[in-house]
């Protein structure tokens, strides 16, 4: 009697044959980009949506062609930060045109499609036992997206991750190997804990890993020009309580200045403080390029740098490349 | 999935799928050598976890299965609020219920809603995206025309929509 792997074809339901299409349309579609980074961490709340979108202007300033996918599908919050929630999607010759901020960012975020008061829901066959089948439908989704989208010629396209180790490695894996990986995490041994996970996951795959950056690393207070503490680890003397804005944005990622090191074995690509005024301009869809200089926006500027550095100076992972870690050059300190 | 006839070791061929019914498919296949059919019928769980794939089932359009998600059955919520779904039979999408009321057309002298024409070209390249876009697409472009003083869409006014809001 045949077996499952004699038989060629699975009959006329072209279920495999469509999900290989899937993919050479992604594969077509993006074939235009020069890099594809994820942003994720493993840990929610650390900044990464934020700091996709500011490090997208940084490079963006320098003339580079960047775009963003929003890729929490149901947390997006690109939309409002980068001010197109009424975005209008226009039908191309083929695909669908893709939205562009004020200073010319492509980007895609379901926020652009359904109210914040609405969650993102999907018709089901089978109610009440959406775990089992809703990562899949959202992997899915985005793979509609990337292939429907007129993603054209980019320098950077940026892929906003959500929340959760494993989904990290699902988002690897769905994206392959073309896409390297930039973690972000805050100087709090829980998140860095987490983001420790990811890392351990990741480094089972091909996809490279570009580094770290530390967000939230102490908070610029206007009033007195200097960057504070925001978080303070219980075995480590209290950070110095202040230090000039100038001396900040020349200092050395956190875990220098706190002398131990990072425990994540990878490099890290800059530290960037917290700055309320921020906060409001994401709310406001603001880019953080109109903004005068400030700490922050020196601190965005350099990891900017280095991650331009890191991408220019590592090598694409071949499909069928080894599967070890592949981190990043160790930025200059 | 794949089937075999056993007294003939032969691969069986899919014939029809059935419009899900409360969930469950109904796809049949036969032998090519014997002619003997099955049916296989799949419960809501199974239907699901291959509609979850974004892939549609069955030997031709007639038949075809969409796959839900990005092109759910519309609920009934969104076609009484008159969004894309009643303007396109048969086509759906599972974000319209979601998606703000926005007006269709702009009243005339009588109050009548004026509607926006879409030319055979223009509404082709509308056909060309996802669906769960279509909704937004059409009535922000359709603003677009109005605020040019047109009411009617075409390749042009999609050129130069692309242009003002695209990359």
């Amino acid at each position: 009697m045949k077996r499952y792997h004699d038989i060629v074809g699975d009959g006329g339901s072209r279920v495999l044959e469509q999900v290989a299409d899937q993919r050479s349309r992604i594969t077509d579609g993006l074939a235009g980009v020069r890099h594809l980074v994820a942003v994720g961490s493993g840990k929610g709340g650390v900044g990464k949506s934020t700091l996709t979108l500011h490090l997208a202007g940084a490079l963006r300033a320098r003339g580079l062609r960047i775009a963003i996918l929003d890729a929490d599908f149901n947390g997006p919050s690109q939309a409002r930060m980068a001010g197109v929630q009424g975005a209008l999607f226009v039908p191309g010759s083929h695909k669908v045109a893709l939205p562009r901020t004020r200073n010319g960012i492509g980007v895609f975020s379901m926020g652009s499609l359904i109210p914040e008061s609405e969650s993102l829901e999907f018709e089901s066959a089978a109610q009440g036992e959406s775990h089992t089948w809703r990562a899949t439908r959202e992997f899915a989704l985005l793979g509609e997206i990337l292939g429907s989208v007129e993603w054209g010629a980019l320098d950077l396209l940026m892929f906003d991750l959500p929340p959760g180790a494993e989904r990290t490695v699902q988002y690897a894996d769905f994206l392959g190997p073309r896409t390297s990986f930039l973690l972000v995490t805050i100087p709090s041994e829980v998140a860095r804990g987490v983001v420790a996970r990811s890392v351990a996951a990741l480094s089972k795959g091909p996809n490279r890993l570009l580094g770290y950056v530390e967000n939230m690393s102490g908070y610029f207070c206007r009033d007195c020009n200097a960057i504070k503490p925001l978080f303070v680890s219980p075995d480590q003397p209290p950070p110095r309580l202040r230090r000039s804005a100038e001396a900040s944005a020349k200092a050395e990622p956190f875990d220098a200045v706190q002398g131990r090191p990072s425990g994540l074995g990878i490099p890290c690509l800059g530290t960037v403080p917290f700055d309320p005024e921020l906060a409001r301009l994401c709310d406001t869809g603001i880019p953080l390029a109109e903004l005068p200089e400030t700490p922050v926006g020196r601190a965005l500027e350099h990891v900017a740098q280095q991650l331009l550095d890191t991408l220019e100076l590592t090598t694409p992972a071949s499909p069928h490349g080894s599967r070890e870690l592949r981190p990043g050059k160790e930025p200059r300190r | 999935m794949k089937f075999l006839c056993v007294p003939c070791d032969s691969p069986m061929k899919l014939q029809t799928v059935g419009p899900p019914e409360r969930g469950s498919l109904s796809v049949v296949y036969s032998c090519p050598e014997c002619g003997y059919e099955m049916a296989m019928l799949t419960n809501p769980f199974e239907t699901q976890l291959v509609q979850s794939l974004g892939v549609r089932i069955g030997p031709d359009a007639s038949s075809r299965l969409r796959a839900e998600g990005a092109s759910a059955s519309l609920t009934e919520a969104s076609a009484e609020a008159g969004t894309e779904g009643t303007r396109a039979a048969g086509t759906s999408c599972p974000f319209a219920a979601m998606m703000p009321a926005t007006e269709v057309a702009l009243p005339d002298q009588a109050g009548e809603p004026i509607p926006v024409r879409w030319t055979s070209g223009a509404e082709a390249r509308l056909a060309n995206i996802p669906e769960f876009v279509r909704p937004m697409a059409r009535t922000g472009i359709e603003r677009f025309a109005r605020e040019r003083g047109t009411l009617e869409v075409d390749e042009k006014i999609l050129d130069a929509a692309r242009d003002f809001f695209g990359m």
